[in-house]
């Protein structure tokens, strides 16, 4: 298959290349936004073109029994493991946010024609694992999380690729968090060699008085775009930090929209992004506070350090708002490492290496800290020195 | 009269400004060498160039140590060479553990030296005495490195610094400048602890206060990027009372 056929298709062979009837509603929004390329807002600063224009092979979804495991481990987009009492089934997806602004989210959906329904009816923790194992692929497939009424879960996300090239992963999450309820989602990616590249595209739904957390930490090379849309009722709130540690030529990041729609719902965004090589960082970012969302509280921050002179940074955080009874703050700066601050742990011996490493990781350190479970925290942070390392070793 | 360190003809700028302007200076192994001198002198400038500091540029002359010339030395070579600076206005770094720092810098150093590193228990075994001495409560190196330290634990801290790395030549910047009575005598029992009959200090100072505790062997005075004169002790009353004006050039 080859997503460029889709491009300027109009519903009609939209329906047929996606093999979608029944679902003309979904079709026609796509049809509509059109196939993103270069000039496509969202994806302007990612080379979308580049993955779109490939032709790729494609898989039978075959749901397999899933078997007894200490995580959620999703090969290919089939579920294979899953711990004893979660609750996975397979469904056609019903509840697809048709105003969604990512044309990407609805080739997901109208790919899968079956999405993986998680329920998480407790206060846990769950791992999801997600495996890839074939190259030149299409993988696609969507899940559908949701928390329960006053349940406080967390669900810590995870990747992995081996001896794999040239594959495109399209997938993403439809969160619904429950009135009352947290959910607190904790994402670590490192991606190099050019596995895969990889569009996420999620629409998070948090209710009336509910929180989510997201943390996202984005290591490494590639390309790879997470794409979000956030929905707050009344007295909801999301707390999100995204980490970006990027080298090499990788073209990585965040477009994201938060919408305040409930009165006295309140977001927090901080992005931290720290660029070396030739890397490209992405962080568009706009909340919204519409006019239903009167009291509310809105902050946002992006933060950029450049560690070569090719590296880039497209920060563009945004605040559109309608009416005046809020509280809103933004703002952005990029620069590089303090020369005083590097000079200072030389001069008691530290080498020039090591002392860039404790001050990117004394930047990135208050986003990872803010993982409060102490074995994850230390996951990414191996996660982020081992990348450091990788890219740091030739230097003297 | 052997040498630990020879500055000779040291010419340096900052930016556009010649701030040394052909500065003689020898250290002698296990002595005390105070240097006064008036503001903007370039004693600062002086520290700045021997630990390699990127603002100085060295226009000429040459700094030896132990009969090698270090210019050509990474900053961080020089540290684990033994070379220490206590520096003026110490850098504050949040977001990196103090504890975490100086273990760091103790570890870099015993690995140059083909010792095993300590862990962090053992570490914080280590530190313990060396926090009483100088009055430091514990959380100092549970904070973030010298963030929202006061003027005296920045300096205390850098007496730390010292005790911990043990360095041969150690460079105090105006380590007494805005110590309280307290600090400066638990600031000068550190630097007297240090003091091994090997070990080479070379105090930068106004006040002849923390002179009475560390007793110095020499007094340099530097003026407008020169070192213009060399005596003992007794200079020291001679340039509270005179100033530096009347000071003729050797
Ligand atoms: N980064 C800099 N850029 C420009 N000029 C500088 C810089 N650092 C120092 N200078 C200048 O160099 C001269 C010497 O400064 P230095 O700090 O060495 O003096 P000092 O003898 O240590 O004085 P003090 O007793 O006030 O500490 C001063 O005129 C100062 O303004
Ligand atoms: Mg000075």
């Amino acid at each position: 298959m080859n997503l460029s056929n889709l491009k300027n298709a109009d519903a009609k062979e939209v329906a047929k290349l996606l093999n979608s009837s029944g679902r003309e509603a979904f079709v026609q929004r796509f049809a509509t936004l059109g196939l993103p390329h270069k000039k496509t807002e969202e994806y302007h600063y990612f080379d979308v073109d580049k993955i779109l224009n490939k032709e790729y092979k494609t898989l039978e979804y075959v749901p397999k029994t899933i078997a007894e495991g200490d995580k959620v481990k999703i090969v290919d987009g089939i579920v294979v493991t899953a711990p004893q009492g979660l609750r996975i089934n397979y469904e056609t997806c019903k509840q697809l946010d048709i105003m969604h602004f990512d044309p990407l989210y609805f080739v997901g959906h109208l790919l899968s024609h079956r999405i993986i329904k998680i329920e998480i009816d407790g206060d846990t923790d769950i791992e999801i694992e997600h495996h890839f194992t074939k190259s030149d692929t299409l993988i696609h497939y969507r899940i559908v999380l949701s928390t329960q009424a006053n349940r406080h879960a967390t669900v810590h996300e995870s990747f992995v690729s081996k001896d794999i090239s040239n594959t495109l992963v399209l997938y993403g999450y439809d969160i619904h968090v429950a009135q009352d309820s947290t959910l607190r989602l904790v994402k670590l990616q490192t991606m190099k060699d050019a596995q895969y590249s990889m569009v996420a595209s999620h629409k998070i739904n948090v209710a009336r008085n509910a929180h989510m957390m997201l943390k996202s930490f984005d290591f490494g090379g590639d390309q790879a775009l997470q794409l979000l849309k956030v929905e707050l009722a009344e007295h909801a709130h999301i707390d999100a930090g995204h980490l970006l540690y990027l080298n090499e030529d990788s073209k990585r990041g965040t477009v994201s929209q938060i919408i305040h729609q409930g009165e006295y719902s309140t977001s927090k965004q901080e992005a931290k992004n720290i660029l070396d090589g030739q890397a490209r960082g992405i962080f568009d970012a706009l909340i919204r506070v519409e006019h239903s969302a009167k009291f509310t509280k809105a902050e946002q921050n992006a933060k950029s350090i450049l560690l070569h002179e090719k590296a880039y940074m497209v920060s563009k955080p945004q605040l559109e708002i309608y009416i005046d009874e809020l509280e809103a703050s933004h703002g952005a700066t990029t620069g590089q490492l303090d020369e005083k601050q590097l000079f200072y742990l030389q001069s008691r011996g530290i080498s020039h290496l090591e002392a860039r490493k404790i001050l990117v990781i004394a930047f990135a350190n208050t986003l990872i800290e803010q993982v409060k479970d102490t074995r994850a925290q230390e996951r990414i942070k191996t996660a982020f020195e081992e990348v450091f390392y990788a890219s740091n070793t030739n230097e003297g | 009269m052997s040498t630990t360190m020879k500055i000779e003809n040291l010419q340096a700028k900052i930016g556009d400004k010649q701030i040394l302007k052909g500065l003689n200076l020898e250290l002698e192994p296990g002595k005390v060498h105070a240097i006064m001198g008036p503001n903007g002198a370039g004693k600062s400038t002086l520290s700045k160039a021997i630990v390699g500091h990127y603002d100085i540029e060295i226009l000429g002359g040459d700094i030896t140590y132990k009969g090698k010339s270090i210019l050509e030395m990474e900053a961080e070579e020089r540290a684990l060479e033994g070379v220490f600076l206590s520096f003026q206005h110490p850098v504050e770094i949040p977001g990196v553990n103090n504890a975490y720092f100086l273990r760091t810098a103790l570890n870099a150093k015993l690995k140059h030296e083909g010792k095993d590193e300590l862990n962090a228990a053992e570490f914080l075994r280590e530190m313990k005495k060396h926090l009483e001495m100088l009055g430091m409560k514990s959380d100092m190196i549970s904070r973030s490195l010298n963030e929202g330290f006061s003027g005296g634990e920045k300096k205390r801290n850098e007496i730390l610094q010292m005790l911990i790395l043990e360095p041969e030549v150690i460079i105090l910047d105006e380590i007494d400048s805005g110590l309280d009575i307290d600090a400066l005598r638990a600031v000068s029992e550190g630097i007297n602890k240090m003091k091994d009959g090997k070990r080479t200090f070379l105090v930068i100072t106004h006040y002849s206060r923390i002179l009475d505790y560390i007793e110095p062997d020499y007094i340099h005075v530097l003026k407008d990027g020169k070192v213009i004169k060399t005596a003992g002790p007794e200079l020291v009353p001679y340039l509270e009372e005179h100033g530096y004006d009347g000071i003729e050039e050797d």
